[in-house]
């Protein structure tokens, strides 16, 4: 080692290792008690210390002694303060107590093994024998001798400090070892603890490291982080900082985040924004006006059953139907009413159209905003939650958010619409090459999928749009052609958060929100 | 949305040209029909189509029928629908029809090249139509019989429940309609449709052989087409004369496609109907629809020409008439979904395809913007961060027991009449019992958690038209060791004071909150919301085992009171 890597090693010294290696100033070579004495530090830090300037080469372990002492264990400190089994046993019956193996467990408070052990060894060993009616007798010439000695090795073990192994006679260490406790054993009586005491002596290297260190030491006193007293007094001027180990993983922050999906979502919302759209909003409980019929969807159609739509319970229905809406959009589905159609040609029933549900799509808003007397020229979009009537699963959440809006204005036509898509692709979904497609909605006429081609998903739904049909404007008071347009978001969504289930972007795991990352803009 | 199987080679001999498979996904956009699956193994593709107001595509011959007039540019003539065709077989309609099931059509193919695959095809679209269109048999429903087997004058008329017995298609006992209505799976299936009635329809011919019990079964003597039959009654019944109409004309033409010859039937009603009481089908009153070029020129976006317009409009399916001043559209029988001339608009753009149309950009600019309540929420959520708390995203159909704990007295949810699963059976009323929720699944991520959301909620409201109202509402809430209502007002303090809102506390009860330890948050005379310490019993309904503090703030209430 070069005098510069000493000094470097010097500079990022944690104060232990400084503490550690300032011990050796009288002795090239201590034993880890002799360090403890001189040092102060405690044995989790010691090793700490000596495990980290023994990977730095600075000391290397030259000793090893091993103490072993004897202690109790807590079955060991019991038997001190009762007796054993076997001499509570013994004596009872010297008292001319009579009971038998069952008595001794209901009422002596012993573990039924130990109970049965005790009793076993003194059957065996010809103390006792077991009578008529299960009852123990103590045999006549019992000799109860060794479980005595047993009882005299336990006392001589004090109850709350070790002896050492060398100070106890022959015959006691045999009794210990017989009973001593072992790591996967029921209960022994006696704890053996070997200690290692190891000597540590300073290498050529950590010679060196510790002159160096003591003529530091001498100038400057080291610290480990800067505080508001010694800027206020200068004291900082006398002071080393110690240098940190800036390759340590730092510990695990808690910060204040918003939800990835959210994030998403809120990036969706300012991109419609910037293309000039306005945001809308609508209530999450509908009625099935402007749900459905405003839409044009007539009351048989098949999606409009128990089997597509939450209803609500209570209230069923909403007080009225405004004015003079529900007569205009009647009259569409009846005959066309004003709208140049022939309509669907069949009684419509105000009743039903009053009925509650979940709101089922977010098409609903759109027809809401038409009749509130929208801006023409004017641009519209919402993400609303909306229901359907389906199991949940990996592709369905209990309730999931639509992205949809219209466009109305003079210039909206069919070439119009399509323009608005492939706007609605290169922003939202940044894809570079489109096909559109027929397609069918009760509402609008014509009909148009987009499919775009997703830098990682390849070919895909984006969403659905069209010209909403003169017998939804119509009635709702707008004279000016409506794009009506919807988006599939959620699944660009997920593969943005990299998840499977889209019933994760609803997650209620902490941990999970919390590590999701999200890579929008990509 | 219909989904049909159909043999590649029985599609590609319809439509009279070998294609591949590529060319037909392309083709397939004439019929808004999407390819779902091709076997080439077993030739079978899987043809989904999205228009539920086209029920003549939803068989082969349809899609064909869509495709072929494409690539030839001529429309099939049907010369059957032609006036004058005089009808020589006739059915008897009786009274009482009309009370129960009023209307029948029906017509005769002869010479039908029958194999497994036409078969297959004619079950297929009779089970369509009759379930899709047809509303589950009740609008209308499809009986198909051997023709040879038949003495015309043919019967519609009611008989009691066990007046009559025949052997119905898959036993092989004779039963009384009200056996087959006890027994046969149809019967179970679909009993629901005639059951209200006293009695029930049956087709009789004139040596009184039982044709079928409609909409329910045919019997198997008469009405089970095999492969080696060449000569088939079709008859169409059902509650609607439109729809009945429609349907036998599908099928009309479809047997027609497949080199039938079609002969027509007189149905002689004793009452009145919308088309007379003498009605021969198939029944065509040619319907036209008339346009004006320039709305049409408008509604696309670029100039059409009336040759061009003509061109397209006839290679799908239509025949037109007219100059610029005023167009005549006639629309093939088998069609009856055009309402508007809106509709023609889109059959042009089809015809010619949705990629030749140039997209352009709507001119009009406008100014974008999120409303009030938005930018509310945006700024509170900013704030929220800030203060370090992560954002959570809920769903808002839950169960009652999610809340149940949390009413106040008096207080009800928005709850789902229909219930699926009782999971997802109610509307959140707070946004707090989903952060506490969130508190229950995270036991195990480390602390402090601190948590919030701004989210909607629906509250009952009677004084509202709709008798429920959507708010937006910003929950937040805190776990850890130490957290405590001081910590939580903290944060809920500097939250009001950024906002601009002067409040004060008011000690309040909670089912929530531990009793003196729960305050509403007043600004004025309006209530904007709540905070407290979690009761530990709300906790340990959640096996939630952190102490918990929350406050949870109506956003609306603070936009009205700016």
């Amino acid at each position: 080692m070069t005098p510069s890597e000493q000094n470097k090693l010097i500079e990022s010294f944690h104060p232990l290792e400084n503490k550690l290696l300032l011990s050796f100033s009288r002795s090239g070579s201590l034993s880890a008690s002799d360090i403890i004495a001189i040092s102060g530090l405690d044995e989790s830090r010691l090793d700490m210390a000596t495990g980290w300037l023994t990977a730095k080469g600075l000391i290397a372990v030259t000793g090893e002694t091993v103490t072993t002492s004897v202690t109790l264990t807590e079955t060991g400190a019991d038997y001190r303060e009762k007796g054993t089994p076997e001499i509570r046993i013994i004596t009872a019956l010297r008292e001319g107590k009579q009971f038998t193996v069952k008595d001794i467990i209901q009422t002596w408070g012993m573990d039924p093994s130990e109970v049965s052990s005790a009793t076993g060894s003194l059957k065996a060993s010809n103390v006792i024998s077991i009578v008529e009616g299960g009852k123990l007798r103590l045999n006549p010439d019992a000799d109860a001798g060794r479980y005595l000695f047993v009882g005299k090795v336990i006392e001589d073990v004090p109850a709350d400090a070790s002896l050492a192994w060398p100070d106890i006679s022959a015959e006691a260490q045999a009794v210990i070892q017989e009973n001593f406790h072992k790591r996967g054993k029921g209960k022994g009586i006696f704890r053996i603890t070997e200690k290692k005491n190891r000597t540590y002596s300073l290498t050529p290297d950590g010679k060196d490291v510790l002159r160096l260190l003591r003529e530091r030491g001498a100038v400057t006193e080291e610290a480990s982080a800067l505080t508001p007293e010694m800027l206020k007094q200068g004291a900082w001027k006398n002071v080393r900082f110690r240098a940190y180990n800036i390759s340590l993983s730092p510990p695990r922050a808690s910060i204040g985040r918003k939800h990835p999906y959210r994030e998403f979502l809120d990036y969706v919302k300012y991109q419609f924004v910037s293309m000039g759209f306005e945001e809308m909003r609508g209530p999450l409980v509908e009625n099935e006006f402007w749900d459905m019929d405003a839409l044009y969807m007539p009351q048989f159609h098949p999606a409009r059953n128990i089997h597509d739509v939450y209803f609500v319970k209570e209230p069923s229905r909403c007080r009225e139907i405004e004015s003079p809406f529900g007569k205009q959009v009647a009259a569409a589905h009846k005959d066309g009413g004003k709208t140049g159609s022939s309509g669907w040609r069949y009684a419509f029933d105000v009743e039903r159209a009053k009925r509650l549900i979940l709101r089922s799509q977010g098409t609903a808003v759109s027809a809401r905003t038409m009749a509130a007397g929208p801006k023409v020229p004017g641009k519209y979009f919402s993400i609303a939650r909306c229901f359907r009537y389906d199991s949940v699963d990996a592709t369905h959440a209990p309730d999931f958010n639509q992205v949809e809006g219209i466009v109305l204005g003079s210039d909206i036509n069919f070439t119009t619409l399509l323009g608005l898509l492939k706007l609605f692709g290169r922003e939202v979904a940044k894809a570079k090459e489109f096909q559109f497609r027929p397609a069918y909605f009760p509402f609008t006429e014509p009909s148009v999928e987009l499919h775009v081609k997703h830098p990682d998903l390849g070919w895909m739904e984006l969403g659905g749009a069209g010209i909403f049909r003169p017998e939804v404007t119509l009635p709702l008071g707008v004279d000016v052609p409506v794009i009506a347009w919807g988006l599939g978001l959620d699944r660009m969504a997920m593969i943005a958060m990299e998840i499977k289930d889209i019933r994760d972007l609803f997650s209620r795991d902490l941990d999970f929100v919390r590590t999701k990352k999200i890579q929008l803009n990509k | 949305m219909p989904t049909i199987d159909i043999k590649k080679k029985d599609l590609d001999s319809l439509i009279g040209r070998k294609l591949s498979v590529e060319a037909l996904e392309k083709h397939l956009m004439l019929a808004k029909a999407e390819l779902k699956e091709y076997n080439a193994g077993t030739d079978g593709l899987k043809v989904e189509l999205s228009d539920s107001n086209r029920p003549d595509l939803w068989c082969a011959e349809g899609v064909a029928r869509q495709i072929r007039v494409a690539l030839t540019g001529k429309p099939e003539e049907y010369s059957f629908f032609k006036p004058g065709h005089k009808a020589t077989r006739v059915i008897k309609v009786a009274k009482d029809m009309k009370a129960v099931r009023p209307y029948i059509a029906a017509c005769i193919a002869f010479g039908i090249r029958m194999n497994d695959d036409v078969l297959a095809q004619m079950i297929q679209s009779q089970d369509k139509l009759a379930e899709i269109f047809g509303r589950q048999r009740s609008t209308v429903s499809i009986g198909i019989y051997e023709m040879d087997k038949i003495a015309f004058p043919i019967d519609y008329r009611l008989a009691g429940p066990d007046e009559l017995s025949f052997t119905p298609l898959g036993m092989d006992e004779k039963l009384t309609l009200g056996q087959i209505l006890e027994r046969h799976p149809k019967g179970i299936q679909y009993g629901g449709i005639v059951k209200p009635f006293k009695k029930y329809p049956v087709l009789i011919d004139s040596m009184n052989r039982i044709l079928s019990f409609p909409p329910i079964i045919n019997s198997t003597e008469i009405g089970e087409v095999k492969t080696n039959t060449r000569n088939v009654l079709v008859e169409v019944t059902g509650t609607d004369q439109r729809m009945v109409a429609l349907t036998l004309n599908i099928l009309a033409v479809n047997f027609y496609d497949r080199g039938a010859e079609i002969d027509p039937v007189l149905v002689a009603y004793p009452y009145a109907t919308d088309k007379g009481t003498r009605v021969t089908c198939p029944y065509d009153a040619p319907a036209t629809i008339k346009l004006s070029l320039a709305k049409f020129s408008q509604a696309l976006g670029e100039d059409v020409t009336v040759s061009d317009l003509k061109k397209r409009l006839t290679a799908y399916g239509h025949k037109v008439k007219g100059s610029k001043t005023g167009l005549s559209i006639t629309y093939p029988p088998y069609r009856d979904d055009i309402m508007h001339p809106m509709d023609m608009v889109e059959d042009y753009a089809i015809s010619r395809g949705y990629d030749s149309f140039e997209p352009v950009m709507p001119r009009e600019s406008t100014v974008g913007g999120l409303s009030k309540i938005e930018i509310l929420s945006d700024n509170v959520r900013g704030h929220m961060v800030g203060a370090g708390f992560q954002e959570f995203v809920s769903n808002i159909l839950c169960s009652r027991e999610e809340l149940a704990d949390g009413l106040a007295a008096g207080e009800d949810l928005v709850e789902v009449d229909n219930v699926m699963s009782l999971a997802y059976s109610v509307l959140r009323n707070r946004v707090l019992p989903s952060l506490l929720n969130v508190e229950a699944a995270s036991s195990k991520a480390f602390y402090p958690h601190r948590t919030f959301e701004a989210g909607e909620v629906a509250v009952l409201d009677r004084s509202a038209n709709m008798g429920t109202r959507t708010d937006l509402n910003l929950a937040a809430l805190i776990a850890h060791p130490t957290a405590n209502f001081s910590e939580m007002h903290s944060t809920l303090d500097v939250l009001l004071y950024y906002l601009g809102v002067e409040y004060r506390l008011e000690p309040a009860e909670s089912p929530f909150f531990l009793p003196g330890r729960c305050g509403k948050v007043i600004a004025g005379a309006i209530e904007l919301g709540y905070i407290g310490e979690l009761r530990p019993e709300v906790l340990e309904r959640r096996q939630i085992t952190m102490p918990c503090a929350a406050f949870e703030i109506y956003l609306n209430r603070i936009l009205a009171a700016r």
